[in-house]
């Protein structure tokens, strides 16, 4: 099935009623007038507490743990080990090393190792002090490469390497033959933190003998579902799953929501009381996965014509304590090694290590911008030693209609990536600004970025979502994803695509919350699939009922199928568009006649094929592409970096929405600036020492830079409704090259590593002999 | 006991001295549209006006506002200026999570009450101190200047 | 982060009601703002103190102007600071520092006092009151006496204060042909802490500098004052290379450490880029020309 053409041949409109306009989201009045409820919202005074009792240690066997003073505390309900656990204690996500309560070993300083519930904060706290953990320290690893060392102390398995991944594409070593030029660098992506705005909370009420209601901040209600039903030895009916608005995700929540509601569910369940499990700041800074940190050892060759030839590259991911996403993360970075660039030869090795910090886990860009930050740098330096524009040897090399990428795949539609850098380049007026411009004690420079982003799942493994519609007798309508909510909108996406379709007024679709006992699974929001995965889906779904919808209408209006058309809520002849049936009547008649008014959407991506030994073939279903331009301003005295200007551009494949497509974009901006010139999440010794927006600082409204209007292309993907493919990761990617080549072009200095923090520059200028 | 004004009502409350004015409008008294992101003052998800100044409930003590005036944006639904500011962030897509948004509308709000033509840069200061990780603050910086632009009188 | 506990609240509506719980009550601390206090409770676990609020005290509230002195009492938020015509004109060091510090909640709610009687080293008001000259006025309930405002700093988080004492006022002389300027580095535009902070003052006499002080923040355990660089340009004539020449020596004065928000290098260095900034701006404020 080609959605593209279905749709726009199925609704037979000269211009879409809903999609692709403006549309004021059917959750901002709840959430401006402060009646939107996330998670603690829910949770009614005086119920039970919980509290995680962390490890101290980074490495260390526990030799005992003794719960009975803390009992002992007044007020305190009961305390929880792995003894308690009744079901496997195990909440890994790719790989079973994950206790979900450790009792033998622990492997980073916050492990979890019991769970303390009382009657109230104080009362908590007071027993967590007093819970004694004895340990054997165990020596501990803090990098890559003491982790990697001969002899190096086990903290999984043997070596330290979780996973491996490789990518062999074309000759290598002809390759090299080939280049006229070679750059070689090595790359640091640190950790970064999501910071979102609500800390995680989770609320969980046992239901009687054999289930636990939990309303809980996440990104896949389902994926919960399925760990905590693990944990507790239930099947999965037992366990039900109910998202609450959440205050920002990022990829965060994917991986905490599982953890914190099966706190609160073991509390609830083993007590039988309301459990409620709240983390603070500091414990979110502390012992939550943060972005992967990530060395690359890059080596990349083009030709005296400005041909990308070769690209070498060496991954080596820190994973932390547990692999957790590592191997997902691990080949996303193998498979986009080269960029949005066509290269004939590539050679990738990519290696996932444990360290005993904490781990990484998912977020925004998952790998790819990090990815990004190496290779637009690569590419960048290859255009500088080949005296050519940046820009135009980009346009040389990027990956069209035709091209093969990274991993030899075929694309065959919805490549917009030239037009993204074409576009960018003419709204910036790149020609213009080749020097860069000295003000006073500040210089100005240019720089660009772009980036390419598979969306859905890698390797070809199978993806498919589902989403359920519901038409009421007065024509209002429920609609059901598991597709969450997290600030990016996509449920009310979902609702566009429904509208257009049934042509019924926007207001009148009421988006349930996310709740496993009567949601069908969509599987999570990530990936960039929320739009493109869940989206089809709801589509389906939208055409199940339109299609009994218009069945009914055509009989009611005497006229053939064609010729009905469906909008705001009514349905009503083309050739005579004066009689109106309005959808309550409709339903009315559907259920006489036996049409089912409500309906399962069900969408599954074409099948693809990878083979995981070259790391080549059908890669991804389709990718995002975008590109920036960067305009810095670099205070030469003090170091300080100022983005002042930003031009984005992204191929969306058909816009939803267009505020929707701008708010990802300008989030991602702040974002990504961030990352690359002031977020600095520090450890010392295993511990987080920047435990608050005090010291992991992150953008704020005077750190925003002006925006130029997003420049939108429209390649549409043909296997989702209405073309449309995720935005929401993929505009995070670009910015931080374009910030780094910005840098690089206003100063002649490049960073190997980020955030370009005003000590780390002033620094570099000294030493460059530039103050 | 603490006595003092919420939303116009007058509300007498047992608050020990350990407790915010935050937990105590969010557990005690039910307002939940005051949010808590940090605990320290840093991200102004718990702003609130005290005597119409925007400040963090989370560092100040319950009983400390014995006697002032604590608004909340419940108290604020009907007022003009605030339906402004609502109907502009609507139009402009300010909105994505929420979890930033009460905070931020009390300080746009006390901003444009006694500024009625803000420049951007006053805008940007008014609202530093409400952190919003989801939109870039792109979009609620041109809906203030937009609510600006509808409640001046020319 | 830790629940507060095992502390109470006292609201003492005059200065002798303060003064008496101070003097009676073991373990007594002033409470105004709470922006330091309680999130450092919330970090380090509470102390079991009586808070005593000196908010409801009306006389320790407010800037006045008084015989060729500035006068502030100590629960003068930094909003009132940034507010105030007689500030912004008399001490522009001041005025800006007050724009730099927190955010608008913060700013509302944070005063002066308590952003001194913390002796964060990066306190912001410090550098300038310190280069205004201003003296600290403390109080007990048997005395009260004045003293020079750097005597107030003993360490980081330590000031001479005893037990039963309190910062009741602040004063600095208003003197004409006089002006000052602040600086500061910070790692983002929006609001943060200082990575390191500078005030400079000067009286002019046509083109030579009658008077010159020089205060740092954050490049030693308390805010200081550079009195060898002082003397050293005072009496000169100015210009850029006395700038520069100051702005060097003020290096050698800092003894800053690493921490989260930078290195020490790179504070000794930003030393003398804010002294010369502020050289520069406090010099054109009083009309000099460069
Ligand atoms: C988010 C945030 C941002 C901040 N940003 C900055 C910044 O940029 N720059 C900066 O300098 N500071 C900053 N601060 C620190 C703080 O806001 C200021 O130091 C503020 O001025 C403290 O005033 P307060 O009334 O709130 O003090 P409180 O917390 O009430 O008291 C602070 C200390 O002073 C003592 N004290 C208060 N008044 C007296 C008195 N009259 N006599 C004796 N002792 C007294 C108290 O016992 C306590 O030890 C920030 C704080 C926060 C939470
Ligand atoms: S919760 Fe109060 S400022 Fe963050
Ligand atoms: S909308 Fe999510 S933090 Fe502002």
């Amino acid at each position: 099935m080609e959605y593209d053409r279905i749709l726009s041949d199925l609704l037979n409109r000269d211009e879409y009623l809903v999609v692709g306009k403006k549309t004021v989201r059917l959750d901002a009045l709840d959430k401006l007038l402060g009646k939107a409820r996330f998670t603690s919202d829910y949770i009614p005074k005086n119920t039970m507490t919980v509290k995680v009792v962390r490890s101290t240690m980074p490495h260390a066997l526990i030799k005992r743990v003794d719960t009975s003073t803390a009992l002992m505390v007044p007020g305190v309900v009961t305390i929880l080990t792995a003894k308690d656990v009744p079901g496997e204690n195990e909440i890994g996500y790719a790989l079973p090393e994950q206790p979900f309560l450790n009792d033998k070993k622990v492997h980073y300083v916050g492990d979890p190792i019991a769970l303390v519930c009382a009657i109230d904060e104080t009362t908590a706290q007071e027993a967590m002090e007093a819970v004694v953990v004895e340990y054997e320290p165990l020596p501990a690893v803090f990098d890559i490469d003491a982790a990697l060392a001969e002899g190096a102390p086990i903290i999984h398995k043997e070596n330290n390497v979780a996973v491996k991944t490789k990518i062999r594409k074309g000759d290598i070593a002809k390759g090299w033959k080939d280049s006229d030029v070679v750059v070689e660098d090595t790359y640091w992506s640190p950790y970064q933190e999501h910071m979102c705005l609500e800390p995680e909370a989770a609320y969980a009420v046992p239901d009687g003998v054999g289930k636990v209601t939990i309303i809980a901040c996440m990104q896949s209600p389902h994926l919960v579902r399925e760990k905590v039903a693990r944990v507790l030895g239930w099947k999965l009916n037992q366990v039900r799953v109910i998202q609450a608005l959440t205050g920002g995700a990022f990829g965060k929540k994917d991986d905490t929501g599982p953890l914190i509601s099966g706190y609160a569910a073991l509390a609830a369940i083993k007590t039988g009381k309301p459990a409620a499990y709240i983390m603070d700041r500091s414990e979110v800074l502390s012992v939550t996965p943060k972005r992967f940190p990530v060395r690359f050892k890059y080596r990349s060759g083009a030709d005296g014509k400005g041909k990308l030839t070769a690209v070498e590259v060496e991954i080596t991911l820190e994973v932390g304590a547990y692999a957790n996403r590592a191997p997902f993360w691990l080949w996303r970075q193998t498979a986009h090694a080269c960029g949005p660039y066509e290269v004939p030869n590539v050679a990738v090795d990519g290696r996932a290590v444990y360290t005993n910090k904490v781990y990484g886990g998912s977020y925004r860009g998952f790998g790819n911008l990090a990815l990004h930050f190496a290779a637009e740098q690569q590419v960048d330096k290859l255009a500088y030693e080949l005296d050519m524009d940046p820009v135009d040897f980009r346009m040389k090399n990027i990956l069209r209609i035709g091209s093969r990428t990274t991993c030899d795949q075929l694309l065959d539609n919805s490549v917009g990536i030239d037009k993204c850098l074409a576009g960018v380049a003419a709204a910036s007026d790149w020609a213009k600004h080749r020097e860069p411009v000295r003000i006073g004690t500040k210089i100005r420079g240019w720089g660009v970025g772009c980036a390419y982003h598979g969306n859905s799942t890698s390797r070809s493994t199978p993806d498919w979502s589902a989403a359920s519609l519901m038409i009421h007798g007065d024509g209002s309508l429920t609609y059901r994803t598991a597709i969450c909510e997290i600030g990016q909108g996509s449920p009310f996406g979902h609702a566009k695509i429904v509208a257009e379709i049934i042509g019924c007024n926007l207001d009148s679709i009421k988006i349930e919350q996310p709740d496993t006992d009567s949601t069908p699974d969509s599987k999570p929001t990530h990936g960039s699939r929320g739009l493109m995965m869940g989206g089809t889906a709801a589509a389906d779904a939208a055409i199940k009922l339109r299609e009994r919808i218009i069945r009914v209408a055509s009989n009611m209006l005497d006229c053939p199928e064609a010729h009905v058309e469906l909008r705001d809520s009514q349905a009503y002849n083309r050739k005579k568009p004066s009689v109106k049936i309005p959808f309550a009547e409709i339903v009315e008649e559907m259920h006489i006649r036996g049409e089912n008014p409500a309906s399962y959407g069900f969408y599954t991506s074409p099948r693809r094929f990878f083979d995981v030994d070259t790391g080549l073939g059908y890669n991804y279903a389709v990718y995002t592409f975008a590109a920036s331009v960067a305009e810095v301003e670099v205070d030469t005295e003090t170091g300080q970096v100022e983005v002042t200007k930003i031009w984005p551009a992204m191929d969306v494949g058909k816009v939803i929405d267009p505020l929707m497509v701008d708010g990802q974009i300008h989030g991602a901006i702040s974002q990504g600036i961030g990352f690359a010139i002031m977020e600095n999440l520090q450890l010392k010794d295993g511990v987080v020492t920047t435990t608050g927006f005090k010291d992991y600082i992150i953008p704020s409204a005077l750190d925003t830079p002006e925006i130029d209007d997003t420049i939108v292309v429209e390649e549409p993907y043909k296997h989702a409704a209405f073309g449309a493919k995720g935005v929401g990761e993929p505009s995070i990617i670009s910015i931080v090259p374009a910030v780094v080549n910005a840098i690089h072009h206003a100063t002649g200095l490049r960073f190997s590593t980020i955030p370009i923090t005003p000590d780390r520059m002033h620094k570099a200028l000294k030493e460059a002999g530039k103050k | 006991m603490v006595n003092f004004e919420l939303n116009g009502a007058h509300v007498s409350f047992e608050a020990p001295a350990t407790m915010t004015l935050l937990d105590m409008l969010r557990v005690e008294l039910g307002v939940t549209s005051v949010k808590k992101g940090c605990e320290q003052g840093e991200c102004g998800a718990c702003t609130v006006l005290i005597d119409g100044y925007p400040m963090t409930s989370c560092i100040i003590l319950a009983p400390q506002v014995e006697g002032r005036h604590v608004c909340t944006i419940d108290g604020l639904a009907e007022n003009p200026l605030m339906k402004e500011l609502r109907e502009a962030f609507m139009e402009n897509g300010a909105v994505q999570c929420g979890f930033c948004t009460p905070g931020i509308l009390l300080s746009a709000y006390a901003l444009l009450r006694d500024n009625k033509r803000p420049s951007e840069e006053e805008v940007k200061t008014a609202i530093e101190g409400n952190i919003c990780r989801c939109t870039g603050y792109v979009a609620i910086i041109e809906s203030i200047l937009d609510a600006a632009e509808r409640i001046a009188p020319d | 982060m830790k629940p507060l506990t095992g502390f109470s609240l006292l609201r003492p509506p005059t200065l002798v009601g303060a003064l008496e719980m101070m003097s009676t009550l073991e373990h007594a601390q002033p409470i105004v703002g709470g922006t330091d206090i309680i999130p450092t409770f919330k970090d380090l676990g509470s102390k079991p103190v009586h808070l005593i609020d000196l908010g409801l005290i009306e006389e320790l509230n407010g800037i006045m102007e008084e015989d060729g002195k500035i006068l502030i009492g100590p629960t003068t938020t930094h909003t009132q600071i940034l507010t105030s015509k007689v500030i912004e004109k008399t001490a522009p060091a001041l005025h800006d520092a007050a724009r730099w510090i927190g955010s608008v909640q913060i700013r509302n709610r944070g005063t002066i006092g308590g952003n001194l009687c913390n002796a964060s080293p990066a306190a912001d008001s410090a550098p300038p009151l310190l280069v205004h000259g201003a003296e600290a006025h403390i109080c007990s309930l048997e005395e009260g006496h004045w003293i020079p405002l750097l005597e107030l700093f003993k360490g980081p988080k330590m000031t001479v204060l005893k037990p039963n004492e309190i910062l009741i006022g602040l004063r600095f002389p208003t003197i004409a042909g006089a002006s000052s300027s602040f600086q500061r580095i910070g790692r983002r535009k929006g609001f943060t802490l200082s990575v390191v902070n500078a005030a400079v003052y000067v009286e002019r006499k046509d083109d030579a500098l009658k008077e010159a002080r020089i205060a740092l923040g954050s490049v030693a355990p308390t805010p200081i004052r550079a009195p060898v660089v002082e003397d050293k340009i005072r009496g000169k004539k100015m210009s850029e290379e006395l700038i520069d020449e100051a702005a060097e020596a003020c290096v050698e004065v800092a003894k800053p450490i690493d921490d989260v928000r930078g290195t020490a290098e790179y504070r000794k260095d930003m030393t003398a880029v804010l002294v010369k900034r502020a050289l520069r701006e406090a010099w054109r404020r009083t009309g000099g020309e460069l």
